[in-house]
């Protein structure tokens, strides 16, 4: 703040009625002590790096359930040690994505345990033929073309280098959605920074310049826009 | 970045056999959720991603001659290939030349609306949003999840349906296969021409239609002296067709195509 | 440390500073700015498509009677893309623009989405939600009181079709019911019909083995703007021969003459003339087949009758269209009609046809029968690449219906619209004479309660006025349409039918191809709307109406029926999609003909008692008295056909009208086509605003300068002009019906009018 300004300030409360205190005008101007002024900097400084580094992301990211807790690794004992028996290749090339009830209903007609999870699954969506609004950490904007089959057929990588190791996973993750966005925070990564690398297991980040780096790293050049895009 | 298996697609319309129905228009509008208007008689702002005109022989009845006229993106290589006009002016890299295919992309999310590509490009070939798509009465149901609708304020254009080119390879990783075959990329367009007027293909694989066709006698392409390089061409038997190819002068003879893009084998 | 008031605002200022310079060492910003970018990217209000599995279902397209197969793509159930069925033996995998649209036609604003009673006055467009019941209540309530009144007859309905099971169970509702007055729209099929049963002794569809010719001379046939299965013509032109000629006769140059090998520019409604003078021209060189004509052929030459009464054969009566006349009556060079008449005969396999654009109105018998005898003439009947008619397909057999005192004495009643009286004895059906009859009726309206399925009469019959005063006397109407389409939209109940892709329906062969098939159109996804099967309605209503009528309908709905119709059959259709049914073309040049004569007759004995009044049946030719005073209407005004506009039943789809060009619709306004010369003479210039006044009424056009039409000749295209549907159809240019009239051929009763005096003034 300049000091015209503080002048400008002073002249003003001193002609205006309202606020015209004499006592304060008689007084001689008081001096900021320069480690105040440090001070109060500092705790600005201090407070917004705190919140920016931990309550900004508590706030940006809305948390939701999976309407399952679904225990991936149970499946891959009992069903298939494979992903592909339930997240599988159409015919036609393209990725079938999150199962269907169609997928679940030979095991799951009726409940097999007494886990109280299944019993819901059973009762809220197979009974009534509904299928489960599952939340897709790694879905991806309407503008986006993915080719599942190009990375995991084409290029032969394992679905844990993209995905982490959530196949041995007995819960399901808290979903957390951007507010302003709509997307999993998968998408960004789960490093609010972006700095080094995912830990081993945890989801690999899937922006564009994700997709371009590896890109760049496996094939030499970042790709064209049509690509990945539609 | 180039490999040798390289595409160039391309597209060879056989003006002779275009009878002006227009079902490539409507093929290319409901393959690519175009979307429509209750007014769509100001062809400025109607947005076609392939339109065909009209043209004439401009003699008096009754020698007077029609030829239609199907115009879709030309998917130009430039004077160098990758060197489309509206790439070169485009600053927001939301329109580039991919080389593995030769089509020239154009991202919706990416573009910001200056329109500058419109004004680079000699074909008329870019539309622009001026207003919000709406699909009204239960109509998004027919949208097709493989072409993003597009919003207000950007620019489209046809892109040779190149989401079937992403689904036919899908397909053929699935079957382990490098190559696809002719049939397993077409264009809407090509399709929905129902005289088969429209081929489509790899113009570099001499077992493909267009190979051949591009090299017809009869084969030309718009404004062949722009050096845009387009990988559109046209046939016709008609020497004044060939002629309102470009802007001839009287006693100009049509310029022959100058095909500067090595071809690979 | 004293707090005043300047220190305060010097420690915020620290304060923030401080946030600010560490915010810039968090993600915040950075992550904010990304995230607002992205936002801006993903409005809500733009659509997000489920993306799915991808399956396909194959159907036959039902929009227009061409019968085309159709493959819908569609993903997680949900249809999003049709083309054409590669192997379906009509359209061979070709579409026209209509059929690609489709899906247009499942949604959109101009469906009718649930049963609605009329509230306000007709046409108002007030409307109120009623369901099913309370709508076939109201129906079945009016048909009994008429009944009880003894006036079954007086119930009419108006079909698009009469061929394939949904029509004959409506017909057989009709006969239980007691009314005779089952009509369908006319086509030029019709005036083709009744040529060939005339010529041939036929009855059945007609086939035009265009595949297999490879000289096609074309009278004004759109075969390239939707005459016939569009699909199959465009397919025949793209795999067409090189050798193969196609000549289009007409004023225009359409899509179909600029595709042509030879574009003639005729007068328009002369074609007849043009016919008869080439075949003077074939006859006098001895170029017409001799073998056909003189083993299997009747009343070419002169002949006697039983009361030993001497008549002129065809040959002496062509006489009369030497080059010379005919070159007058028809604009066309002298020279050129003996080289047309040349290359005509001496084709290895050339063929005639007729049916002015799509084929809308029938147009004059004696027209169809010039062409049909020059066909005759080069003996390209019943032969690959020729004429001929298949049976229609009669695998529609139920038991007899049985009816009651009250049905049998309506059904004694003659029709309403005079089809198979003594005046129009080989004519089925004459929709376009209703409105006359019953604007000129006296006291109350012959017809008291009108149905009208698969047809738009209030859109498409000529004299736009004239129907509507028609229709506003008759104190019932319900449509069964899917969509509010101007008869919907004046009617008083709508109990609105499923759309073409949520109903199952057969599909005969459509006319012009020369194979039996029944194809089945399967429903690709269930009614999206509260919507009812037109059979159903009919079964429904029956079923209410009880006695008689419900036992003429044991079934219980429309699919038992459709499945007992086609019995051992059906399996099949249901599995294939298509089934075909062998009948027996005549052996090449074993001619059989069921006519009088058992010949091909030159001279149409059957049509002897019409002709009564002129000395012979011969066809022959007196120009059409198009209506208006030629000094006060100098210009003729000509509707045409375009494959971009659909001027029948069923209305353009919003895609279809995208791709109509600006020099045909500009805003809400609709161009005429006119020669620049004829504009200079009238002072107007492209784009220029004028009046367009003709017997029947008056509008304002812009002019389109286009020298592709006759001098003289102005032509505006069918399909524009809509009062109803939604706003991406309606008030979009002129109906030309509303300038246009029907003229009744007097030897059929069909309408044969092809045009009418039109005067145009710059304003």
């Amino acid at each position: 703040m300049s000091t015209d300004q503080n002048q400008t300030v002073s002249t003003e409360a001193a002609t205006d009625p309202v606020n015209h205190e004499p006592e304060t005008n008689d007084s001689p101007p008081s001096k900021s002590s320069g480690w105040a002024v440090f001070l109060f900097f500092m705790i600005g400084f201090v407070g917004s790096i705190l919140s920016g580094w931990i309550l900004f992301p508590e706030l940006l990211y809305s948390k939701k359930d999976q309407p399952i807790d679904f225990n991936h690794a149970v499946h891959l004992d009992v069903v298939s040690d494979d992903c592909e028996s339930c997240h599988y290749f159409r015919d036609d090339g393209s990725f079938a994505g999150m199962p269907d009830l169609s997928s679940c209903i030979d095991c799951h007609e009726e409940a097999q345990t007494d886990d109280p999870e299944e019993i819901k699954f059973v009762d809220e969506y197979v009974t009534p033929d509904i299928e489960v609004p599952w939340l897709n950490h790694s879905k991806q904007p309407d503008c986006v073309f993915f080719s599942h089959s190009a990375h995991v057929i084409g290029a032969d990588m394992s679905c844990e280098s993209c995905h982490g190791d959530i196949g041995t996973s007995e819960h399901t993750r808290v979903y957390e959605e951007n507010r302003l966005t709509g997307y999993s925070r998968d998408i960004w990564g789960y490093s609010i920074s972006r700095l080094g690398k995912p830990e081993a297991g945890e989801p690999k980040p899937m922006k564009m310049n994700d997709c371009a780096k590896c890109h760049k790293e496996e094939t030499g050049h970042k790709g064209a826009c049509f690509q990945c895009h539609k | 970045m180039k490999d040798k298996n390289a595409k160039r697609y391309g597209m060879v319309i056989d003006l002779d056999k275009c009878t002006g129905c227009g079902s490539c228009m409507v093929g290319c509008y409901s393959e690519n959720n175009v979307p429509f208007k209750a007014d769509e008689t100001n062809k400025l702002d109607s947005i076609n991603w392939i339109r065909v005109y009209k043209i004439t022989n401009n003699k008096t009845y009754p020698n007077t001659e029609v030829c239609y006229l199907p115009m879709p993106c030309m998917q130009c290589d430039g004077a160098h290939e990758g060197h489309s006009p509206c790439v070169s002016v485009c600053p927001a890299v939301a329109t580039d030349y991919d080389y593995d295919t030769g089509i020239v992309s154009q991202i919706y999310t990416r573009c910001f609306g200056c329109r500058y590509c419109m004004a680079a490009c000699p074909y008329h070939a870019r539309k622009f949003n001026w207003w919000d798509p709406v699909w009204p009465a239960d109509m998004e149901k027919y949208l097709s999840p493989n072409v993003s609708p597009r919003m207000r304020g950007v620019v489209e254009k046809c892109s040779f349906c190149f989401h079937r080119y992403q689904l036919a390879r899908d397909k053929a990783y699935l079957e382990k296969r490098e190559e696809l075959e002719e049939n397993e990329y077409q264009t809407a367009c090509a399709e929905a021409c129902p005289t088969g007027a429209i081929t489509f293909g790899d113009l570099n694989n001499k077992h493909h239609a267009v190979y051949k066709l591009k090299n017809s006698p009869r084969a030309f392409r718009l404004l062949e002296r722009l050096n845009t390089n387009p990988k559109v061409y046209y046939l016709t038997s008609k020497s004044w067709v060939r002629k309102a190819g470009d802007n001839y002068l009287a006693h100009e003879e049509p310029t022959k195509i100058k095909n500067n893009i090595k071809e690979h084998h | 440390m004293k707090i005043d008031r300047r220190s305060f605002l010097t420690y915020t200022t620290a304060l923030v500073l401080g946030g600010a310079a560490g915010s810039m060492l968090t993600p915040a910003p950075w992550k904010l700015t990304d995230d607002v970018s992205i936002w801006t990217q993903n409005w809500p209000w733009t659509p997000v498509p489920e993306d799915g599995e991808v399956t396909y279902k194959q159907s036959v397209c039902t929009l227009c009677p061409g019968g085309c197969g159709i493959n819908v793509r569609l993903i997680d159930g949900r249809p999003v893309k049709i083309k054409g069925l590669e192997d379906h033996p009509v359209n061979k995998g070709s579409l026209c623009p209509m059929g690609i649209s489709g899906l247009q036609y499942l949604y959109g604003p101009s469906r009718v989405t649930s049963p609605l009673k009329r509230e306000g006055k007709r046409g108002e467009g007030k409307w109120k939600k009623v369901s099913w019941e309370e709508a076939l209540g109201a129906v079945t309530k009016k048909l009994a009181e008429l009944r009880a009144s003894g006036r079954p007859q007086s119930v009419a309905c108006i079909t698009g079709s009469d061929q394939g099971t949904t029509p004959n169970l409506i017909g057989r509702f009709l006969t239980a019911y007691g009314s005779p007055n089952y009509i369908r729209s006319a086509t030029a099929q019709d005036a083709i019909e009744q040529a060939i049963y005339l010529t041939q002794g036929k009855q059945g569809t007609p086939v035009f083995d265009i595949e297999n010719a490879d000289f096609v001379l074309s009278f004004g046939s759109g075969i390239l703007d939707g005459w016939g299965s569009a699909g199959r013509m465009f397919n025949l032109y793209g795999s067409q021969k090189p050798a193969k000629k196609i000549i289009q006769v007409e004023p225009r140059l359409s899509d179909t003459a600029a595709k042509a090998n030879q574009w003639l520019g005729i007068n328009p409604g002369t074609e007849g003339a043009l016919a008869l003078g080439l075949a003077h021209v074939i006859i006098k060189e001895s170029l017409y087949d001799r073998n056909f004509v003189e083993n299997f052929a009747f009343g070419f030459d002169d002949w006697t009758d039983d009361n030993g009464k001497t008549h002129d054969g065809f040959a002496k009566m062509v006489k009369n269209f030497a080059p010379d006349k005919v070159s007058k009556i028809t604009g066309i060079d002298k020279a050129e009609i003996v080289s047309l008449a040349r290359a005509f005969a001496r084709a290895s396999k050339p063929i005639a046809i007729n049916g002015r654009g799509h084929g809308a109105i029938p147009g004059s018998i004696d027209e169809s029968l010039a062409v049909q005898s020059l066909n005759a003439l080069v003996g390209n009947i019943n032969k690959p690449g020729g004429i001929s008619a298949i049976p229609d397909s009669n695998y529609a057999k139920w038991p007899e219906v049985n009816i009651d005192e009250i049905a049998s004495k309506g059904m004694q009643q003659p029709r309403i619209d005079g089809a198979g009286s003594e005046q129009f004895p080989n004519t089925r059906f004459l929709l376009n004479r209703l409105p006359e009859i019953i604007n000129s009726a006296k006291g109350e309206s012959p017809v008291q309660a009108l149905l009208v399925t698969d047809a738009n009469p209030m859109y498409t019959l000529p004299d736009t006025a004239a129907t509507k005063k028609a229709f506003d006397r008759i104190p019932f109407i319900v449509s069964f349409s899917p969509y509010m389409d101007e008869t919907a939209s004046h009617a008083d109940y709508i109990l609105p039918n499923h759309s073409y892709l949520e109903r199952l329906q057969d599909v005969p062969t459509a006319a012009g191809i020369s194979r039996q098939v029944i194809s089945l159109a399967k429903p690709v996804v269930k009614p999206t709307y509260e919507t009812k099967h037109v059979g159903d309605s009919f079964i429904l209503i029956a079923k209410a109406l009880g006695g008689f009528i419900e036992n003429a309908f044991p079934w219980e709905d429309y699919e038992a029926f459709l499945k007992e119709t086609l019995k051992d059959q059906w399996r099949k259709l249901k599995k294939k999609g298509i089934i075909e049914i062998k009948y027996d073309l005549p052996e090449p040049l074993a001619f059989t003909f069921n006519t009088v004569s058992t010949k091909f007759e030159f001279y149409p004995t059957a049509r002897g008692s019409v002709k009564q009044k002129q000395n012979s049946a011969l066809p022959t030719y007196t120009p059409v008295p198009i209506e208006g005073d030629v000094q006060r209407f100098k210009l003729v005004l000509i509707p045409y056909d375009s494959i971009r506009l659909a001027g029948g039943a069923i209305a353009n789809a919003p895609f279809m009208t995208k791709t109509v060009d600006d020099t045909v619709l500009k805003k809400q306004v609709g161009l005429l086509e006119i020669n620049p010369a004829t504009a200079k003479g009238l002072g107007l210039k492209e784009g220029a605003t004028a009046l367009l006044t003709t017997p029947k009424g008056e509008t304002t056009v812009k002019v389109h300068l286009y020298e592709g039409i006759k001098p003289g000749i102005i032509a505006m295209p069918r399909g524009l002009g809509h009062t109803a549907y939604s706003e991406f159809l309606a008030d979009k240019g002129i109906n030309v019906n509303t300038l246009t009239g029907p003229i009744e051929d007097p030897g059929s009763g069909l309408d044969m009018a092809w045009g009418i005096r039109a005067k145009l003034i710059r304003i």
